[in-house]
């Protein structure tokens, strides 16, 4: 909750105005860009688009190589649902070898909620590997 | 969500003066294969009843990954060669 929006209801819980008037400021504070949402909560809104690779290698013999690759975040989305279509007893055989590496995960209650949470994860997700003669990033944009 | 209609191709081999440049029209693609698909569509059907999975969801499964690709670039430069795709 913002602290404009907090105040106002402070207010009404005090008795300073009224609920007309809590409404009607909330209103406003809704029209006002930027106010009612702090830059925490804008940038959540913001949907992740694109997972970056980048890879700046050089190698002493081949010379340098770059590698940019940008995947959208809805074939990802996509990619997740095909696990829906996978026949009952391979799931179970692709559970089975999930659990022996130590992943607990049954692949076939994926729901587009779960889903969307590893999404929203990856937000955050940010790998910098620098090395002597490769940098590797990978990122959400 | 629509299928990608449009990709671009470069494969430019750096010993090479010319390389391949291709636009490629994704739309006729689909529109060439439209036929084919009709035709193989009780085929999928029939395969999907033997192996037990649901044909509609299979289907949707497919057409949601085609429709995602819209975006997907990937580019590649060393020294032997060039890679350059991008899908619209």
């Amino acid at each position: 909750m913002s602290e404009n929006r907090r105040q106002i209801l402070d207010m009404l819980a005090q008795g300073k105005i009224n609920a007309d008037e809590a409404e009607r400021l909330l209103k406003a504070l809704e029209r006002e860009p930027g106010s009612t949402t702090t830059a925490a909560d804008a940038r959540r809104n913001e949907q992740v688009k694109y997972l970056r690779v980048v890879v700046d290698a050089h190698d002493d013999q081949d010379g340098p190589t770059k590698v940019n690759i940008r995947v959208p975040m809805q074939l990802l989305r996509a990619g997740v649902k095909l696990t829906s279509i996978i026949p009952p007893r391979a799931r179970t055989e692709v559970n089975e070898a999930l659990r022996k590496e130590g992943i607990d995960v049954d692949i076939g209650k994926l729901t587009p909620e779960s889903l969307e949470d590893i999404v929203e994860q990856l937000r955050d997700l940010q790998v910098d590997v620098d090395h002597e003669h490769a940098k590797v990033r990978i990122f959400c944009e | 969500m629509r299928p990608p209609l449009l990709a671009v191709v470069h494969i430019l081999p750096n010993a090479m003066h010319r390389g391949i440049r291709l636009w490629v029209p994704l739309f006729l693609v689909w529109l060439l294969l439209l036929p084919f698909l009709l035709v193989l569509l009780p085929v999928f059907f029939v395969v999907c009843a033997a192996i037990d999975i649901h044909p509609f969801k299979t289907l949707g499964a497919f057409i949601a990954v085609l429709g995602s690709l819209n975006g997907t670039h990937v580019e590649v430069d060393s020294p032997s060669a060039s890679v350059f795709i991008h899908v619209y």
